[in-house]
């Protein structure tokens, strides 16, 4: 032993040659040199070289045959030999002995059947891999295992030149490399090896024995053709591809690279087979629904590489691209593992293909999941063609819903990732106001030409088409207007607060970690954070417009200014106003309504208003058109700017303008009607003295008091049915509202319900019109009256005067009247009494279109689908007064009845 | 010096009683002088690999001769 030391390998293995085999020098000459070959030709180990794992190893294999003591006691030693640590490369023992071990339950008989083999495998191993007869333990171990193991040896010359062997068939045998055994001799005395083949040949399914000998199929198990089909086999590889290089062709196609005999036909587009090679059918199919795999993921990428450099296709495009190469990741790591297992094989021989190694039905297995998910992964890339941003995630979204387990949780992984950016973008907006969305792909737009003062109604909109299809409407909804209230804050309010105040919930949870998670429940957190930050952040814009900018106070100003709700300084501005009204529209001035504007408010209780709300109240005259007096231009206007505008728009400043429009002239109606009265009772007792005058008189009377009823119950109506009713509701309205969209919106209601229960909508045209007519007749009427009053006024002086003068001469003891004066007299009351008649024709006709008028819009009323004002026309008419006179009225009367009894 | 050597020499002894017993374990089929030849190539640092194919084909050769030897006798 000691002689042996420090030897060189040769002498070393000369003397292993001799032991082993038991013969002298000269007797082991040629195994010495096959020996020192097959030593020389891979002095590079393709094992990693690593003691642990092949004692693992070791220790598996032991497991394996159910020997634990030995396990154990192996463990003992190897432990031992660490501690020695006189030898260097203990790895390397180990794994020899370890290639050496037989399992000592299975009988050895077939060691003595390998001697022919051993004589043929001879000159294949002169210029390639060394040629194993088995190594049952590398075969047997796990996949994963493998694989891991055996990555370390990619790169080896293994692939090379084991592909030229194969493909151009074996070699021409050296004769002279074993004397006195030729191969065919050899395989033609070694029927035991000859049976071995055929055992195996099921199982790697040779294609070259298939496709010549169809007919030895059947009976390729019994040992007794075994010569034949090793002879064709052999025969066989010339002309034909054999399954090997299928496999490794299939590898490259897997990866979108063209192999030898598998190409991608342009025309077809796919991948087919050379139709030149000669190939079974069976395998020929196989291989194209193997290429498969090639043409999705050729798809797949084809998709990520046009787009990863398209920078328009957005965040969630790019997050879209960056899974899908996730997946192809993982796909080509599972290829690497394929193709270093075929290195193995490569490494280890041909023939060795049995139980584990790949074949072409095995890679259909295996590949099947492989393939499903790639199949996935391009159908999406089909329907998500052209989409971006939400659009895309909605796309992902709706494979998500599929039956299929694997196939909905690949979607999902896709879909969290391409939902983060939206998030992402989420929650900037919503917690910091900001959108920072550069390729248009988030549900919110912005509008960058909108001025602050229509930032609330038209800055920012929702762009139906991006908003996912995992967050409902209302959701969209209620984000656009969280971030559009940190917004308005921020730029109409110049509210400085910092957004993370105004939210108490900010942003404690992180995008990219729950993205996931709010996908798969959007009911539960994802909506309360939502809901929690629309609540806070509306609650805290409204307080902010309530608190310093007066919303609440500005809206009920609005009620008392514009809607006449206050209204002593209404009656008092009215009294102020009497005298420059009358006059020519074309002749008021501004300034001077201004100033009474501002006397009335001084004196009335309007006073202790607000400053900031009497500040904006101002004058404004309506565009004169000629023959208009100033009761027909005169406004009262409320200036609204900054926040408040956002409430008070610029077409509800229009409507409430109309409405003062139409509630001014009622008043004034009501004001003229007051003055009419008071005529009346000044002058009746004075007029008592002109008997002649009393039936002219009398009709007046009647035709006041009949307007007064209308007008008394026009006004109640508008006052209490319309104004306070509404209001009532946008008071409730507003105390309840959420966020500034609901009082807008109350205030909206409140704004048209009012326009058209005042008549001043489109519909009610021609009951304006009626009452338009009417208020011009009540105009009309007290000019006649005004005249008559004056001319009898005047008739009543001259009489008083004529009465005096005559008094006055009696006393002076004249004569009271002359002759003269007396017929002068005489012809003057009877010219006055002559105009008389003429008066009562001209109130006649006065009344009589009046009534006309009022019966029309009665009619009218009736007519009317508002309920409200079917109950006016009841009070208009309480005593059926009209309908005694109007037979229309009765008819619609009845049929109205009619149709609400058949109604009910 | 010669303790050291003779320390040695157990050591190596032990290693090699060691390994015996291994291979018995395995039934690797070496005795003892193809096991020390065995680890003092492996030593050298000769493919184990290489080395194990070359065992197993000497020893089928060996069998096939053994095998022809009787055939002949």
């Amino acid at each position: 032993m000691a002689t042996l030391d420090q030897k060189s390998p040769n002498v070393l293995l000369q003397s292993l040659c001799c032991r082993i085999t038991g013969k002298s020098e000269a007797e082991v000459a040629h195994q010495f040199q096959y020996a020192v070959r097959v030593i020389g030709s891979n002095y590079a180990p393709t094992i990693e070289r690593d003691e642990f794992l092949v004692s693992e190893k070791i220790k598996k294999e032991m497991l394996r045959q159910r020997r634990e003591a030995d396990a154990a006691l192996f463990s003992e030693l190897h432990r031992k030999l660490q501690t020695q640590g006189i030898l260097k490369h203990r790895w390397s023992v180990l794994y020899l002995l370890l290639s050496l071990s037989e399992d000592p339950r299975k009988p050895s008989g077939r060691v003595g059947n390998y001697g022919a083999l051993f004589a043929q495998a001879l000159p294949r191993d002169a210029h390639s891999t060394p040629f194993y007869c088995t190594r049952p333990q590398s075969l047997a171990l796990g996949y994963g295992e493998r694989s891991g193991a055996l990555t370390a040896s990619i790169g080896t010359s293994g692939i090379s030149s084991m592909g030229v062997y194969t493909l151009n068939g074996p070699t021409p045998t050296p004769q002279s490399l074993l004397a006195g055994q030729p191969p065919q001799s050899a395989a033609a005395a070694s029927q035991p090896l000859g049976s071995r083949l055929a055992w195996t040949l099921p199982m790697s399914s040779t294609p070259s024995s298939a496709l010549t000998l169809p007919t030895m199929r059947p009976a390729l198990g019994p040992p007794a053709l075994s010569t034949r089909v090793v002879r064709t086999r052999r025969d066989g590889d010339t002309g034909e591809v054999s399954e090997a290089a299928l496999v490794r062709d299939i590898l490259y196609v897997f990866q979108g690279i063209d192999g030898k005999f598998i190409k991608l036909s342009a025309q077809e587009n796919c991948y087919k087979i050379d139709s030149k090679v000669v190939l079974h059918k069976s395998l020929r199919d196989t291989c194209s629904r193997l290429a498969e795999l090639g043409w999705l993921h050729n798809k797949v990428m084809k998709f990520t590489d046009a787009r990863s450099v398209d920078r328009a296709f957005g965040l969630v495009g790019q997050s879209f691209c960056a899974a899908l190469h996730q997946e192809l990741k993982e796909y080509y790591r599972l290829l690497s593992v394929l193709h270093s297992q075929l290195q193995v094989e490569d490494e280890q021989g041909v023939i060795v293909c049995t139980e584990n190694s790949l074949t072409l039905r095995r890679l259909l297995v295996w590949m099947y999941d492989p393939r499903v998910r790639l199949k996935t992964l391009a159908a999406l890339v089909d329907y998500c063609q052209g989409r971006k941003g939400g659009e895309l995630a909605s796309a992902v979204h709706a494979y998500g819903k599929t039956g299929d387990p694997q196939m909905r949780a690949l979607v999902q992984h896709i879909l969290s990732l391409v939902s983060n950016p939206i998030l992402n973008f989420l929650y900037r907006w919503i917690y910091d106001g900001e959108l920072e969305d550069t390729y248009h792909e988030f549900f919110v737009a912005s509008d960058p030409n909108v001025k602050a003062d229509r930032l609330w109604h038209d800055k920012y909109s929702l762009r139906k088409c991006m908003i996912p299809s995992f967050i409902t409407m209302d959701q969209a909804r209620k984000v656009l207007l969280i971030g559009k209230s940190i917004n308005f804050l921020h730029q109409v309010c110049h509210d400085r607060t910092p957004p993370g105040k105004i939210t108490a919930a900010s942003q404690s949870a992180d995008t990219t970690k729950d993205a996931a998670e709010l996908l798969s429940d959007l009911e539960g957190a994802f909506q309360e954070k939502i809901d929690a930050a629309y609540f806070d952040t509306s609650k805290y814009l409204l307080d902010v417009l309530n608190r310093n900018y007066l919303l609440l106070e500005h809206l009920q100003a609005m009620r008392r200014y514009l809607l006449l709700g206050q209204g002593d300084f209404i009656r008092h501005l009215m009294d102020l106003l009497k005298p420059e009204l009358v006059r020519p529209a074309t002749t008021l001035y501004q300034h001077n309504l201004t100033g009474i504007l501002e006397t009335a408010v001084r004196a009335t209780n309007a006073q202790f208003d607000n400053a900031e709300i009497l500040k904006r109240l101002d004058v404004r005259l309506l565009e004169v058109s000629s023959g208009d007096t100033g009761w027909d231009v005169f406004s009262l206007d409320y200036h609204v700017e900054g926040p408040i505008a956002t409430v008070f728009t610029r077409d509800c400043m229009g409507h409430y303008l109309r409405v003062f429009n139409f509630l001014w002239r009622a008043k004034r109606m009501e004001y003229t009607l007051t003055d009419i009265w008071k005529g009346q009772m000044c002058n009746a007792k004075l007029l008592k003295t002109m008997p002649e005058l009393s039936g002219a008189l009398h009709q007046c009377h009647i035709l006041a008091s009949e307007m007064v009823h209308f007008i008394h119950q026009m006004q109640y109506y508008i006052t209490f049915e319309v104004l306070e009713c509404c209001w009532d509701e946008l008071w409730n309205k507003v105390q309840q509202a959420q966020d500034l969209d609901h009082i807008i919106a109350a205030h909206e209601v409140f704004l048209d319900s009012i326009i058209s229960r005042c008549l001043l909508d489109n519909n009610s045209r021609s009951l304006l019109n009626q009452l338009r007519s009417i208020f011009d007749q009540i105009i009309e009427f007290q000019r006649v009256q005004d005249s008559l009053y004056r001319s009898a006024l005047e008739e009543l002086t001259l009489r008083l005067q004529y009465e005096e003068r005559k008094k006055q001469r009696e006393a002076e003891g004249q004569w009271g009247v002359t002759a003269e004066q007396e017929a002068e007299e005489k012809q003057r009351i009877q010219e006055f009494q002559d105009t008389i008649p003429k008066m009562r024709s001209q109130f006649r006709i006065l009344t009589d279109c009046y009534q006309g008028s009022v019966q029309q819009f009665l009619v009218l009323l009736m007519t009317s689908t508002d309920e409200s004002l079917r109950f006016l026309s009841f009070r208009l008419d309480f005593n059926e007064h009209y309908r005694a006179r109007e037979p229309r009225l009765r008819a619609s009367l009845g049929t109205n009845r009619g149709r609400r009894l058949s109604n009910i | 010096m010669a303790s050291a050597a003779n320390a040695n020499l157990n050591a190596v002894r032990e290693t090699m009683d060691v390994l015996l017993e291994i291979s018995r374990l395995l039934n690797t089929g070496l005795d003892l002088e193809s096991l020390s030849i065995c680890v003092r190539l492996c030593e050298q640092g000769i493919n184990p690999e290489a080395l194990s194919a070359v065992i197993k084909e000497l020893r089928k050769a060996s069998e096939s001769l053994k095998t022809s030897e009787n055939c002949t006798n």
